[in-house]
């Protein structure tokens, strides 16, 4: 059981928290997407009647030419755009993580990953980022259900710039599989710089601290820095690793990581079971892995509620992760 | 002038001889196949041998010197399980080697399995084996030949249990959107699934109003007789229509086979020594 945080050391870090500037996610992905083909970059946008509700009605406007819309049906989505990529195109999805992963994921398995079909699957909402939405909308099984499929690339970035970064990585990565990114919708804080590189299957080490050490990824990754932060003012260093490629993982950087601390906590905006933390008690099976606690999105339907709320209400924040830490150091 | 003997780029149709005789080997070649195996799909088979054969030795245009040829004709076996036919097909036109008919489905590493893979085998432009992914990747294949301007046709084969699947008409939904006159689909009609009858197991007809309703440029045809499906299938391009093309080709499942037409049990049952030896018997003359 962790204690509760005092009011004093609540507040500094929601303080810590609301300094921060935030960008809209689904916003980011339309103005990278612009971008992009304006830049020259070749690729198709496919959606499934989704272009308004991920952010690419702007696209559409510009370059019409170059939008596929298959209507709601997205085990068509995934066949169509695996069609268009054996024939030389470079398809990009853009949908919500709930359809297009469950609805389609025998596409994805077959017509895209087993056919070495080089398929950007954008995948907006995901998480508790449409919290309102409930469980139908709410996606806490797809880390685990695209990182179980052979010859697939997962992403997890975390705020605008590094959404940013990772479209352009992914769009000109050198390989032959569907490339899956997880991506949230609405505001997310923003830290990393604006100018910024991704490479994929890098992990980036973004603190530094010897007491325990934080691995987060996508919207977890900015409350692991706040946490992090706040700890350093307590006298603890925490460091925290981002693994924004969960598959390929970057396993010797974990290592390296894993022993710099005597504890580790692992957090995501997915389900405990497959996520980030099987990813990388994987990693780690192997070697003499330090006590690691999970926290994630529990074994049950999360209940419905605005999305900062409820990642509050599911332990999902920095709060969360300082009382875990000093729990753990306990 | 022999198939064999026929230039791979284009080419012109050979007499109706030959391709009857190409229907016959193509039976025998897949028997020899499941034999290897001691098991298979003979009733999937060899309800659509012609339509393949018509298409590999008469329409599609295609090259063994060069299978990646970005004009080349597609063809995608939607009904996967129906592989073997489709290996022989081509084996006869030179994309693989004889020899290969005997490891079909022997060993770890086979490279002719029950289900087309384009990862182990050459002119497989996608692999199937699930039912109801082949006409989505073909309307993929079809909308960028449309868009990159170029000419060749996609021909997607569909078991009629196959059209079961909700995916299929996603797919033939979205064809008619995007106007793909240069998509070819299928329907082999044998009218049985695994567990029977498809009109007792799940009913489809009618078929042709379905496929006419979804926007398709539908036709039924008599799928083992090859002037029919010439003219059905045979590829467009220049002038395409604004609709997709679907050809409802009515079959017996098992077709050839005396003892294996019509009959459920055969969609993949073993066959003995003695049953081998009657249907190779029975394969010796080209059908009527």
């Amino acid at each position: 059981m962790t204690k509760p945080l005092a009011d004093t050391h609540r507040d500094a870090i929601a303080a810590a928290r609301i300094a921060y500037p935030q960008k809209g996610i689904r916003q980011q992905v339309g103005e990278t997407m612009v971008s992009l083909a304006a830049e020259g970059a070749e690729f198709l946008v496919l959606t499934a009647d989704l272009l308004h509700a991920t952010g690419m009605a702007p696209f559409n406007e510009r370059f019409p030419e170059r939008v596929v819309n298959v209507g709601i049906a997205e085990q068509n989505l995934a066949g169509v755009a695996s069609g268009l990529a054996l024939c030389g195109k470079l398809p990009f999805v853009s949908c919500y993580a709930a359809f297009t992963t469950l609805r389609g994921v025998e596409q994805i398995k077959l017509d895209a990953a087993y056919n070495d079909a080089k398929v950007i699957f954008a995948a907006q909402s995901s998480g508790l980022s449409y919290g309102v939405g409930g469980p139908t909308h709410q996606t806490f099984e797809d880390v685990a259900i695209m990182r179980a499929i052979p010859n697939t690339v997962v992403l997890t970035p975390s705020d605008a710039p590094e959404v940013d970064a990772c479209l352009r990585a992914a769009l000109t990565y050198k390989k032959h599989a569907p490339i899956y990114i997880r991506l949230g919708r609405g505001p997310e804080y923003v830290f990393n710089p604006k100018q910024m590189n991704f490479l994929i299957g890098k992990a980036v080490q973004l603190r530094e601290g010897r007491d325990i050490a934080i691995v987060a990824n996508g919207s977890m990754v900015f409350e692991a820095v706040l946490a992090s932060d706040f700890l350093a003012t307590q006298g603890i260093g925490a460091g925290v690793l981002n693994i924004h490629t969960v598959k390929p993982i970057d396993r010797n950087a974990l290592i390296a990581f894993s022993r710099t601390a005597a504890a580790m906590v692992v957090v995501e905006e997915h389900s405990t079971n497959g996520g980030l933390g099987g990813a990388v008690l994987e990693a780690l099976a192997e070697t003499c892995a330090p006590r690691c606690r999970l926290i994630g999105i529990p074994d049950n339907f999360p209940p419905i509620g605005p999305t900062p709320n409820l990642r509050a209400h599911l332990g999902l924040s920095a709060e969360a992760i300082v009382a875990h830490s000093l729990d753990l150091l306990s | 002038m022999a198939v064999a003997d026929m230039p791979s780029w284009p080419h012109n149709s050979p007499p109706l001889a030959e391709l009857k005789e190409m229907a016959r080997q193509n039976r025998v070649d897949a028997t020899n196949m499941f034999m290897t195996a001691g098991n298979g799909h003979f009733g999937s088979c060899f309800s659509c041998t012609e339509i393949v054969v018509v298409l590999y030795f008469a329409l599609m245009r295609i090259d063994a010197d060069s299978p990646d040829r970005p004009d080349r004709d597609r063809f995608i076996m939607s009904k996967g399980h129906a592989a073997p036919t489709l290996y022989s097909a081509l084996i006869r036109r030179g994309f693989l080697p004889e020899e290969w008919i005997n490891e079909f489905e022997t060993a770890v590493g086979s490279r002719l399995m029950t289900h087309p893979s384009r990862r182990y085998q050459r002119g497989v432009d996608v692999s199937q084996g699930a039912l109801g992914h082949g006409l989505s990747v073909g309307v993929g294949m079809a909308l960028a030949g449309q868009m990159d301007e170029r000419d060749y046709n996609t021909y997607v084969l569909m078991g009629d249990g196959e059209t079961n699947e909700g995916s299929v008409w996603e797919a033939a939904a979205s064809a008619a959107k995007f106007r793909l006159g240069n998509l070819v689909g299928i329907v082999d009609c044998n009218g049985l699934s695994v567990d029977g009858k498809l009109a007792d197991v799940m009913p489809m007809e009618p078929m042709v109003d379905k496929w006419r309703a979804f926007g398709w440029d539908t036709i039924r045809v008599d799928g083992h007789d090859f002037p029919s499906l010439l003219h059905a299938l045979a590829p467009r391009r220049t002038g395409l229509a604004a609709s997709p093309r679907m050809v409802i080709a009515d079959t017996v499942k098992g077709k050839g086979v005396s003892f294996m037409e019509h009959t459920r049990s055969w969609h993949s049952d073993v066959i003995t020594q003695t049953q081998y030896e009657r249907v190779i018997a029975e394969l010796a003359e080209t059908l009527p």
